[in-house]
């Protein structure tokens, strides 16, 4: 068992990849269907979550605190899922999701230019320039947006377990790949691997908790779960009323799971 | 099956994935045997083959007719090699040495810099940290210069190889399976179409050899 979570360029088949996964090894499969149970959580439209979490953010936009609560969504919402150690995720930045999560398997699908180029022409009926820009305009924005939000190159091969490239291979055989690939004890699934799983699924909830809220949001809050204990870190502002942190433990507490909650945070003073 | 060729980085246990490929498909594992045919072929010792692969050329030596000699000496030998049937190769440039041949498997193995300062450590006990990691960043950063003066590209590229594999969370038993699973695909099969290739550019290298040889 693992969770596997696909990237690739637009139209180079990630989506049958995950398909064909899912058949092989009779694991639920995920794509962008996440983003609408993150928009769920955080009551806001899907299409704007989409949107956020599609386009090419500005550097300043990293900071852009609704920004930072739309990927803590989609981190939750595929964090639950995962808890159970089997999963196909082929929507946007799992691997970068999922970082810190056990028995997860990031692939990056590689497929030449021109098979995209087709694709995207009998889909849409553009002309192979037209094809191919919109392609680079694709790509150019995902790696832009995860280039801001996680300092990353999302060409960097050392970012993912496997990268299979399409030029020889099928999508058939880059699936079979795969499946062989997390047959390994490094990728079985015992009561401890579930255990971390449901900790990393307990801190994004917390987090989500943590960013859904007005007051919040605008802090750069992380939390870590171990065994229902929750650690809460990030930088604070000191008012005298001291109401930020009793806000903090009072929302993490609410998070269904959480057995007693650590606050590590630094305390700074706003008006210096 | 089919023929495989490793690249990698030192000590990223390419060595041991490749051994593990050839016990599991049955079949020869070559590396340092290709140099030593090619420097029977140019009548050099083994070493003069490898110190022409293994430091980078200058600007006005990249295409010098020796250089490109021992390249050829190199691809003649591997090409030979390939004309027996499955191999897995995991010596210097087996992925540029074949470029174009139908039915080779290229895999990229990649490992984190810290398991590759273990690795070394390991060998030589002796060494600090901070010496392995030195060694190790002069030793890619050579192969990186030698491969982008030689070929034009990047050697870490994932688009030159059909699989990269990141020894990071994957065994080498794992990775060696997953390996063997792709060789195993119909792109990769030998049959009647891709042998007669495989000995047509065989003799092609045969031929360019023997003309670069008498060419003085």
């Amino acid at each position: 068992m693992a969770i596997i979570c696909i990237c690739r360029g637009s139209k180079s088949g990630g989506r049958r990849l995950a398909e064909c996964l899912s058949a092989r090894l009779d694991y639920p499969i995920l794509g962008r269907e996440v983003l609408q149970e993150a928009a769920a959580a955080l009551g806001v439209p899907a299409e704007m979550l989409e949107r956020k979490m599609a386009d090419r953010p500005s550097l300043w936009g990293r900071f852009s605190s609704m920004r930072r609560a739309y990927v803590v969504a989609v981190q939750a919402a595929l964090a639950e899922r995962a808890a159970s150690g089997n999963l196909v995720y082929h929507g946007l930045s799992g691997g970068l999701l999922m970082r810190g999560a056990p028995v997860v398997f990031c692939v990056r699908l590689i497929a030449p230019m021109e098979s995209r180029v087709r694709v995207v022409r009998e889909e849409t009926g553009m002309t192979a320039a037209e094809a191919r820009g919109y392609i680079r305009e694709l790509d150019a924005s995902r790696s832009r947006w995860v280039e801001v939000m996680y300092g990353e190159d999302i060409m960097d091969p050392a970012l993912y377990d496997l990268v299979v490239n399409l030029v020889s291979l099928t999508v058939e055989g880059g699936c079979a790949v795969v499946t062989r690939a997390i047959q390994g004890p490094e990728f079985s699934v015992d009561e401890d691997v579930l255990a971390r799983l449901e900790d990393f699924r307990l801190a994004c909830q917390v987090k989500l908790a943590l960013a859904g809220d007005v007051e919040l949001r605008a802090l750069e809050l992380d939390a870590e779960a171990e065994g229902g204990t929750v650690v809460i870190s990030g930088e604070v502002p000191l008012r005298k009323s001291g109401r930020t942190g009793d806000r903090i433990v009072e929302l993490a507490r609410g998070v269904a799971g959480v057995r007693q909650i650590r606050l590590r945070v630094e305390w700074f003073d706003p008006y210096p | 099956m089919a023929i495989i060729t490793i690249s990698r980085g030192s000590l990223s246990g390419g060595r041991r994935v490749a051994e593990c490929l050839c016990d599991r498909l049955d079949c020869p594992c070559l590396a340092d045997e290709v140099l030593q045919n090619a420097a029977r072929k140019l009548e050099v010792s083994e070493g003069a083959v490898r110190g022409k692969f293994e430091t980078a050329p200058g600007l006005w030596s990249r295409l010098s007719r020796e250089r490109e000699r021992y390249v050829l000496a190199v691809q003649t030998a591997l090409a030979e090699a390939c004309t027996e049937g499955d191999l897995v190769y995991h010596g210097l440039a087996g992925q540029f040495l074949l470029r174009g041949l139908p039915a080779v498997l290229r895999v990229r193995l990649i490992a984190p810099l810290e398991m590759r300062i273990g690795a070394l450590r390991a060998a030589d006990r002796e060494m600090s940290r901070q010496a392995a990691e030195d060694f190790i960043r002069n030793v890619d950063r050579d192969r990186e210069r030698r491969v982008r003066s030689m070929y034009g590209l990047d050697v870490e590229d994932p688009a030159l190889y059909d699989l990269t594999v990141n020894l990071r969370s994957l065994s080498l038993d794992a990775a060696c399976a997953a390996i063997a699973e792709a060789a195993a695909q119909p792109a990769f099969r030998i049959g009647e179409t891709e042998r007669a290739r495989h000995q047509a550019f065989a003799a092609e290298c045969r031929q360019r050899l023997e003309e670069s040889l008498s060419g003085d």
